[in-house]
């Protein structure tokens, strides 16, 4: 019986390189293989290493509007339509044509409708000058309107403040004075009215002010005795200085709205130019804090939380964080290939091949996830050949050192075809380096329902599963993988099938096994199989733990 | 002076209203094509019975090119009609092609099958050819002249009065002012 153990041991951080000890004992071999690696150098390699006409088509695609949809560029449109112009974008960059030229190709086929944003000319040019023009003209009327209404106030503001006479003259001459200019104010507006200057609104507001003034006066002089005592005309010159300070505070709110509109104004123009530029591939698909929703730091800044939550083996962190980069953008090739590793580490090797293969699907020479991948696929046994390649591969990628010495060894392993492990051996948690005490596992057999015999793929893969009793929608307990499997199968779940390490495996389970016809048990395809055990709760240690496939779910 | 600001604020709200019930009253969706009156791009279509058709050995006949997909309806409703029009015109100097887009092959054989179509047809998986005619909705008709220009274009069905008029005009090398519109799809 051969067994692995694939366990993320250890992790340092030496300046710019973050290496990942993984430990691998193989026991048949006794062989234990101590292999550093520099995640980080290598993914910097690979992006090196990674061609730019993906990024070109991008950046083509993006300035291309999407004949089909509203107002979406070709590169962020999943049209059918839109993923065709990209095919069409790419081959006639890869027959060297410049961007300058597909675009122009695109505009004689839909003229400029297709171009974002449209060009500088023509009648297209009046798009491109008209909202500068209108603002401008906006804030020119706004100063205007606002200076003549503060002016019209000041003009106001005088008379309203009546009751202060000059020295040396009475009470009862000012407020008469003050009585015959209100007067002379009102015939002028009404003039002005009659003659078309002023409008209705304006000689409404006007003429109600000055009638308020009016009979203020009005009141007053009537309180106001024939002989007024001589202390009266005292305060006079205070008041008139305070009158005058609220002239410079007047300019001062004049100014102040000015620059406030200017600013206003410049910090739209800005923020409109920066929200119409083309997305780049890092962006979110729903914008930034211009465009959308926010992005929480960015995509890199993601990543580096991811790096540092796996390096400090925050593994449940390190997951959020990496489905959060994959929320912005689904293709992102290391967030893959760290959830790979994460779910090669916690024994999800299906679910961590699918993710190498998405990383490499994005990034095909990404040398974490052809590593990872490898190693899966080493460790499974599933296709040494494959492994070897992939392995080879990353040794290529990789500068010389102890990194690269370690990949190789592990070649030359595969090479000798000695070390590989049987299909359904799962990697075991430290804890299960030496067999499992009898009392942890159950035991029994699953067999099918006789009506469903005829329907079996023999490509499909069953699935025993322990779920905690405790915890019913988390992951399961333990999972044992059986690949094409012949009916009756005899099982035995045991310590070394639990998914997350140092998890004891004891107590009761619900147990159940599913006939998965694509393997990956986090899909449901019509024609799956799926049986409970029928007197669950089990307790761990049990034996003839029978289950019957019957149902399809 | 109150005419003088009347006339001001005319000057100003009459052309954003005009533009407001542009905007409202044009089709979003409709693009304009720029290669009506230019030379039809040329393209190879495999057909369905596998022979090949190429479109500059066509050249002194009108070419009528009908883009279609089989879950399009008004694609359905224009099939019957396209193949009574091209029985009766098939021998005076024109050719139907028949371009299946964005579609399956198997799709567009049963379709071919089903409406009984004995004018060329194919499938052209990659929109290519659609692409190179600017196709964004379906169905696209493009009527191309003996020289090989391009004289009408309608977006949506047709029936057999416009497309015999239009196959006339083509014959006489006249090149229609305006694209024709009738009931269509965007394509997908």
């Amino acid at each position: 019986m051969q067994t692995v153990n694939f366990k993320l041991q250890n992790h340092r951080t030496t300046g710019n390189f973050n290496f990942c000890i993984f430990h691998f004992s193989l026991c048949n071999a006794t062989t234990t293989l101590v292999l550093l690696l520099s995640l980080w150098a290598l993914s910097a390699i690979a992006a090196a290493a990674q061609p730019d006409l993906e990024e070109q088509t991008r950046a083509i695609a993006a300035e291309l509007r999407c004949p089909v949809c509203q107002n979406l560029s070709v590169a962020d449109s999943p049209s059918e339509l839109a993923q065709q112009m990209r095919a069409l974008v790419q081959e006639q960059l890869q027959e060297g044509k410049s961007p300058e030229e597909i675009k122009k190709f695109f505009v004689s086929k839909y003229g400029d409708w297709v171009l974002l944003a449209p060009p500088k000319k023509g009648f297209s040019l009046l798009l491109w000058v008209l909202p500068y023009t209108a603002a401008f003209l906006g804030l020119v009327f706004v100063v205007f309107v606002t200076r003549r209404w503060v002016r019209r106030k000041q003009e106001v503001t005088p008379a309203a403040a009546a009751g202060t006479p000059e020295p040396g003259q009475s009470q009862r001459d000012f407020l008469l004075g003050e009585q015959a200019r209100l007067d002379t104010e009102l015939k002028e507006i009404e003039f002005d009215f009659q003659a078309g200057k002023l409008s209705e609104g304006d000689y409404d507001g006007l003429r109600r002010n000055l009638e308020a003034q009016a009979a203020a006066v009005g009141k007053r002089l009537d309180a106001t005795p024939v002989f007024p005592p001589r202390s009266a005309t005292a305060r006079a010159p205070e008041k008139k200085d305070s009158a005058a300070g609220a002239r410079p505070n007047k300019r001062w709110q004049l100014a102040a709205g000015g620059l406030f509109l200017l600013l206003f104004g410049l910090t739209l123009g800005v923020l409109l130019t920066k929200s119409l530029r083309p997305r780049a591939s890092q962006d979110s698909i729903t914008g930034d804090f211009l465009t959308g929703t926010p992005s929480g730091g960015g995509a890199d800044a993601l990543l580096a939380q991811g790096r540092a939550a796996f390096e400090q083996g925050n593994w449940s962190q390190a997951i959020e964080t990496f489905k959060k980069v994959l929320a912005s953008d689904p293709n992102q090739p290391e967030a893959h290939a760290y959830m790979g590793l994460i779910l090669a580490q916690a024994g999800h090797l299906d679910g961590a091949l699918t993710a190498f293969d998405r990383a490499l699907a994005a990034a095909p020479n990404l040398s974490m996830a052809l590593w990872g991948k490898g190693m899966v696929l080493y460790q499974t046994g599933g296709d040494p050949a494959e492994a070897r390649r992939l392995l080879q591969k990353v040794s290529g990628l990789m500068p010389p050192g102890p990194e690269k010495e370690e990949v190789d060894k592990t070649i030359a392993q595969i090479a000798q075809g000695g070390n590989v492990k049987t299909p359904t051996a799962k990697p075991a948690p430290p804890s299960a380096q030496s067999a499992p005490a009898a009392g942890e596992k159950i035991e029994g057999v699953v067999d099918l329902d006789p009506k469903l015999k005829s329907k079996i793929d023999g490509q499909a893969v069953l699935f025993i599963i322990a779920r905690s009793t405790s915890g019913a929608g988390g992951p399961p307990l333990a999972v044992k993988r059986i690949a094409s499997p012949k009916f009756p199968v005899a099982y035995s779940l045991s310590a070394q099938d639990v998914m997350m390490q140092g998890t004891p495996f004891s107590g009761k389970v619900f147990l159940s096994a599913r006939l998965d016809k694509d393997g990956n048990p986090t899909t449901k395809e019509p024609g799956n199989l799926a049986g409970d055990y029928k007197k669950n709760p089990v307790d761990v240690g049990s034996k003839k733990i029978d289950i019957v496939l019957e149902a399809a779910r | 002076m109150r005419f003088r600001r009347l006339i001001l604020t005319f000057i100003i709200i009459v052309p954003l209203l005009t533009l407001l019930a542009y905007g409202f009253f044009r089709d979003p969706r409709y693009i304009p094509s720029p290669i009506v009156g230019r030379p039809a791009p040329q393209f190879t279509l495999t057909l369905f019975n596998g022979e090949k058709l190429n479109l500059a050995d066509l050249r002194g006949k009108v070419v009528f090119v009908n883009f279609w997909a089989s879950w399009c309806p008004p694609c359905l409703a224009e099939a019957k009609e396209l193949e009574g029009t091209w029985r009766e015109l098939k021998d005076r100097d024109v050719v139907f092609v028949g371009v299946q887009i964005q579609d399956t092959e198997k799709n567009g054989r049963a379709f071919v099958d089903e409406f009984k179509i004995t004018y060329p047809n194919g499938f052209d998986a990659t929109s290519k050819i659609a692409i190179d005619y600017g196709v964004w909705g379906i169905p696209e008709s493009f009527f191309i002249d003996p020289d090989g220009r391009i004289t009408y274009k309608h977006v949506g069905g047709l029936g057999p009065t416009i497309v015999a008029a239009k196959i006339g005009e083509a014959k006489q090398k006249i090149v229609s002012a305006k694209e024709g519109k009738g009931e269509y799809q965007p394509i997908r």
